[in-house]
């Protein structure tokens, strides 16, 4: 048996699994909706000003003669205009400004505007809160619910009401009017408010879909890649094993030789490890130990690694400090080596026990090594802690790292 | 808890004990283990459960391979727990959950293959008394249980579980938890007990519990609190 045959390939490109990414997903979608929905954000803002100014401003300033307050309705109009500008291009920036004091003005400015256009100008285009308003309305609370709209779009409809009662128009027309002009002035902002809404939803379960997807496929072919490296180290310590075995069956190897004993027993450890590994997508950290453990074998040191739990997804800080300190004891052990980690949601149990080698200290009672640094917390900070410690009695050797959520 | 866990055995006749295994080699390295111990003796061995314990029927305890034909006789070892048999599961097959499963299908122990001479002499010796064995192969699927319904264990009990899982060593254990080598088997030997509530009831569940509750090791009530519904399940013997 070469000594190259017992190099295992160590192929398995690890995913990164780090706290961060398993929001990439989410991320992804939303930065979709985001751009899907920045056409309607678009759309709402032409609509408005253009509508505030193409159609508004020239009513007003024809019949400004007509109207009981001119100064205040075209002041209103200039409020209105200024905030629409403002606000909408918070909205283009993707940083919308506060939208209820914005809301509350926009409803403040709809009353006075009522109050200060007239009778005679009720119900014409000079009276420009019945067509602009709405549109506003929408530019300041996209994005939000709907039931807001609705209720902002109630309260206009409650002001129209009012003052064309106040202003004693009460015949059958004249209120057949006012639904009609409440009717024809909202459903248009509600049904693209709406649509935009649903579009930026559907946009968001759209990319979250193909995000998941992707991942499936990115899962798969790890552990498809895992498999096949797990198939060809099973190969090669088959054959290892089929060896000696052969040589033992032929009579060509001597069980009673050292050599041979220690041939067997690597043999079997690390058949027993194939088979104890049982994750199909390669953890970063049971990867790196592994990784490990078969560069101690390769040196010829029995080594068992049992792996209990499923580690989470660790900062890549916390995971170096879990794995170095057992590692680099891994690179001194002598005769035999015991690599366990014990895993769960909150906490990670690394250890490594090995056959003490340095026999000339009696064995002392309480052994932790001065350089153990238990209890410091990780500079990253946020991610837990890990505890190391370091002991050795002159039986065993024992290294151990814990990190606590 | 201090006396010699096997005086009351040993003072009569050796342990009997059954070896199920399809590996005749299997079969003859346990056979060369236990030979090794005077107070235990084999007495039947073979590949079908059913056949051996009709040749052994005083046999004391079973050793079971999981494993039998290629297929994991885990309802066969329910049937045999059920039955009163004192089974000893040992296998290659390691994974925390078969482990789990074997002690809820009412196993007296779990053993894994390689864990050797030692421990298997260890926990047949404890299984004849219906007393708790914990290998570190054990005591790490014990510690690592990620089932939402596990049995509650305290602190101590899943730490000395855990140092031992990993060191294999009381005496390191002692060290670290800085009690005496008595108290971590305590404290490992109670983790184990509580597991006589998980899964359906057997007659050597019962048995363990019944025997750890005479050795002071555990009191009735501080197992009550996992599965209370299932205590009024049978006498204990």
């Amino acid at each position: 048996m070469s000594t190259e045959l017992t190099v295992p390939p160590v192929t398995a490109v690890p995913v990164p699994r780090t706290p961060g990414e398993s929001r990439t997903g989410a991320d992804a979608a939303a930065a979709v909706a985001r751009a899907s929905d920045r056409g309607a954000r678009i759309v709402v803002v032409v609509i408005a000003l253009a509508w505030h100014t193409a159609i508004g401003l020239p009513a007003v300033l024809s019949a400004r003669a007509d109207l009981a307050a001119p100064a205040v309705v075209l002041g209103g109009w200039l409020l209105v205009a200024a905030l629409g500008g403002v606000a909408g291009a918070g909205l283009l920036r993707g940083s919308p400004l506060p939208a209820w004091p914005l809301a509350g003005t926009l409803l403040a400015v709809d009353v006075v505007v009522f109050a200060a256009v007239g009778e005679r100008q009720l119900f014409t285009a000079a009276n420009w809160v019945w067509g602009t308003i709405a549109w506003f309305f929408v530019l300041v609370l996209w994005g939000r619910r709907l039931v807001g709209l609705l209720f902002l779009l109630t309260a206009h409809s409650t002001i129209a009401l009012v003052a064309v009662l106040g202003y004693g128009a009460t015949t059958p027309a004249d209120l057949a009017r006012c639904v009609m002009y409440v009717y024809g002035t909202s459903s248009l902002p509600v049904a693209v408010f709406a649509g935009g809404a649903a579009i930026a939803a559907l946009a968001r379960q759209r990319a979250a879909t193909a995000a998941a997807a992707y991942a499936l496929v990115a899962e798969r072919e790890a552990a498809e890649l895992a498999r096949r490296e797990r198939r060809e180290r099973l190969a090669l310590a088959g054959a290892a094993a089929r060896e000696v075995l052969a040589e033992l069956a032929g009579g060509r190897a001597d069980p009673r030789d050292a050599d041979v004993q220690r041939r067997c027993v690597l043999a079997a450890a690390r058949l027993r490890r194939l088979i104890a590994e049982s994750d199909d997508v390669p953890d970063p950290l049971l990867h790196e130990l592994r990784a490990a453990a078969d560069l101690a074998e390769r040196n010829g040191l029995p080594i068992d690694l049992v792996t209990i739990g499923t580690p989470p997804p660790l900062p890549v800080e916390i995971r170096r400090r879990l794995a170095d300190p057992p590692t680099e004891t891994l690179a001194e052990a002598r005769d035999w080596a015991r690599l366990t980690v014990v895993a769960g949601p909150d906490e990670v149990a690394v250890s490594l026990v090995t056959r003490d080698g340095e026999h000339a200290d009696p064995p002392p009672s309480d052994d932790r090594s001065p350089s153990s640094d238990a209890g410091d917390p990780v500079p990253d900070g946020g991610g837990g802690r890990v505890e190391h410690l370091d002991e050795r009695d002159g039986e065993i050797r024992w290294t151990q790292t814990r990190w606590r959520r | 808890m201090d006396a010699d866990p096997v005086a009351a055995v040993s003072a009569q006749r050796p342990v009997g004990v059954a070896i199920v295994d399809d590996h005749p080699v299997v079969v003859d390295g346990v056979r060369a283990w236990l030979a090794s111990e005077p107070r235990l003796e084999v007495v039947a061995t073979g590949d079908d459960p059913d056949e051996v314990l009709r040749e052994a029927p005083h046999a004391d305890v079973v050793l079971l391979d999981l494993r039998l034909h290629g297929r994991m006789a885990l309802e066969k070892l329910a049937e045999l727990a059920a039955a009163g048999w004192r089974v000893v599961v040992y296998s290659e097959h390691t994974d925390p959950a078969t482990m789990l499963a074997a002690l809820d299908a009412g196993a007296v122990a779990f053993l894994a293959k390689h864990e050797g001479r030692e421990h298997c002499v260890a926990t047949v010796l404890a299984a004849a008394s219906d007393r708790p064995y914990v290998s570190p192969a054990l005591a790490g699927a014990l510690v690592g249980d990620p089932r939402p319904d596990r049995p509650v264990l305290s602190d101590k009990e899943r730490e000395a579980l855990l140092l031992w899982f990993q060191s294999m060593s009381k005496a390191s254990v002692a060290r670290r938890m800085r009690i005496s080598e008595h108290t971590v088997k305590q404290y490992v030997d109670r983790a184990r007990i509580k597991y006589t509530r998980a899964g359906r009831p057997a007659a050597t569940k019962a048995a363990l519990l019944a025997r750890a509750i005479e050795d002071g090791l555990i009191r009735p009530e501080e197992i009550g609190t996992y599965r209370s519904q299932a205590w009024s399940d049978r006498p204990t013997p």
